[in-house]
């Protein structure tokens, strides 16, 4: 260890005493010049990896906006009356977006749409948090409707409208599954992986997922969905399983709102 | 507001910035520059003894005072502030011109690693400031709600529960039962909601002391995502405290922005 007022052997500089690195260079004082590497070594330019996670960042964003401004637009033009042809052009405007994004990135997420059999074990394991979900998600809307708040319908209007029951299906259980699915668990989870860990990638998305639903009285049970279709599609390395249970739970949904 | 800056053993730079845009630069207590202009936007340009130049510069910030840089041939310092600067790793105190810590060897933040952290820390301030504003706002419309929401109850008062209302809300037709209904979860429904999105901020700027980038990031989305609900809802409120609104998103982006570039200079 150097004494104090001693220079660093590799940069020259004065160091304190008690002092085990040099404080201009890193270079090790206890150890001969060039015995071992300098920290300076070991940094690698980040401005490239900087560059490159925040195009990925970026890619979030402008998914994540694009179906928000298309909630904006449609819900202001449908405050006055609600009309399911409005419902259906947002779906649209939503699945083209969506389609664009998934084309663009298209090699990186191929993995996701292959098929690929599934061991038993990993199906009981699926199979199992489908039914924790519907339990979760099914107790928090047995709370609030038994607190009073008053539920919207997601099929009202078409029912309404007269639209046969394979249409309000088509329309409220199966499009936003495929289209809410490829964004939310294609798009936005892929791109944050490649920025954060696993694990704060399907936080992230769940999030997005939860709080795009525009109503905070729904962002609990709709967080918890994006957790579990977010892992389905970790667990999986499959988009296909959480797919199935998001369009089985709107399908759940729309059965409990159809007289009798 | 004065200023100091330790940048090496033998060189210390100070910078006092007083009334009517006075301006003074030392150098080791010998006085190297003295001027008095009002809004002057040229950096303060000196030289060390050992003929290094130094330039001090006033960068306007979004609110509140400006901050002053220190370039020395071009190298941003950092400042020696109040407290001292301790090693991240071994918490070992440093002085604010080390690259590197003395007892563990470990790189120390550059002087743009403390601007990017202010960064940080504006956004994860401002997603404090949105869990209060929050909770003043649901309290707030609670109240001009519940009054709103009374006055509407005693209009419906003695009519038939199962009757149709009259006049269609909003395109759709209510039975008195289901409008009362409605109208008498109306308040509790902006307080339930506004005290959500509060726990909502609160927990992400828990979340940021450990993790600031996924926090602001879903701060921010919650943010937009409101205002969105509040446009739609209403869109007059879109163009309602615009300024306020634009300030506190640049603040969370520009977050987003050091935030990540902190993680990839640690990674």
């Amino acid at each position: 260890m150097p004494e104090a007022g001693e220079q660093c052997p590799a940069c020259g500089r004065r160091v304190r005493g008690g002092t085990q690195f040099c404080p201009g260079c890193g270079q090790t004082l206890a150890a001969k010049p060039g015995s071992e590497p300098s920290p300076v070594a070991a940094r690698t330019p980040q401005g490239r990896r900087f560059a490159q996670h925040w195009e990925e960042l970026k890619r979030v964003f402008w998914v994540f906006g694009l179906l928000l401004a298309t909630s904006l637009v449609f819900g202001i033009a449908s405050r006055s009356a609600r009309m399911p042809w409005m419902d259906l052009a947002e779906a649209a405007v939503d699945a083209s977006i969506v389609f664009v994004a998934v084309a663009l990135r298209f090699r990186k997420l191929a993995f996701l749409f292959q098929l690929r059999p599934i061991e038993l074990r990993e199906s009981a394991v699926l199979v199992g948090i489908s039914f924790l979900f519907v339990v979760l998600a099914s107790a928090y809307f047995w709370t609030l409707e038994h607190a009073g708040v008053p539920m919207g319908s997601t099929s009202g209007a078409l029912r309404e409208a007269g639209w046969p029951t394979w249409a309000i299906f088509l329309i409220v259980s199966v499009a936003p599954a495929i289209i809410e699915e490829l964004a939310f668990r294609g798009v936005i989870q892929s791109s944050l992986e490649r920025v954060f860990n696993a694990r704060d990638a399907w936080l992230i998305q769940a999030a997005l997922f939860s709080v795009l639903h525009l109503s905070p009285l729904i962002f609990p049970s709709h967080f918890l969905m994006g957790l579990c279709f977010g892992y389905m599609r970790r667990r999986s390395r499959s988009i296909y399983p959480g797919m199935l249970l998001h369009a089985c739970w709107n399908a759940l949904v729309v059965l409990e709102e159809l007289p009798g | 507001m004065d200023k100091t800056w330790e940048v090496d053993d033998a060189n210390t730079v100070k910078a006092h910035f007083g009334a009517f845009g006075k301006k003074i630069v030392t150098v080791n207590g010998n006085e190297v520059h003295r001027s008095r202009s009002m809004g002057g936007k040229k950096p303060i340009v000196f030289s060390l003894p050992d003929g290094r130049g130094g330039a001090i510069a006033l960068r306007p910030n979004f609110m509140g005072a400006p901050s002053v840089d220190l370039r020395l041939d071009g190298h941003l310092m950092v400042e020696t502030g109040k407290a001292p600067i301790t090693c991240g790793e071994c918490a070992s105190v440093a002085k604010p011109y080390d690259r590197f810590c003395g007892k563990c060897g470990k790189p120390m933040p550059s002087a743009e690693d403390y601007e990017l952290r202010k960064n940080v820390k504006s956004a994860t301030g401002a997603i404090k400031v949105l869990a209060v504003l929050f909770v003043i706002a649901g309290i707030a419309f609670f109240f001009l709600a519940k009054a709103k929401t009374d006055a509407a109850l005693v209009q419906l008062d003695g009519m038939d529960a199962a009757a149709v209302y009259p006049v269609p809300i909003e395109g759709q037709n209510y039975t008195v039962g289901e409008l009362r209904k409605q109208i008498a979860w109306e308040p509790w429904g902006v307080l339930v909601v506004n005290l959500i999105l509060a726990l909502i901020m609160v927990g992400l700027s828990l979340w940021a002391r450990r993790s600031a980038l996924p926090a602001v990031l879903i701060a921010t989305a919650t943010y937009v995502v409101v205002l969105v609900a509040d446009g739609i809802a209403d869109p007059r409120t879109l163009a309602q405290g615009w300024l306020i609104k634009i300030i506190i998103i640049a603040f969370l982006i520009k977050g987003i922005k050091a935030a990540l570039a902190l993680r990839t200079a640690r990674a």
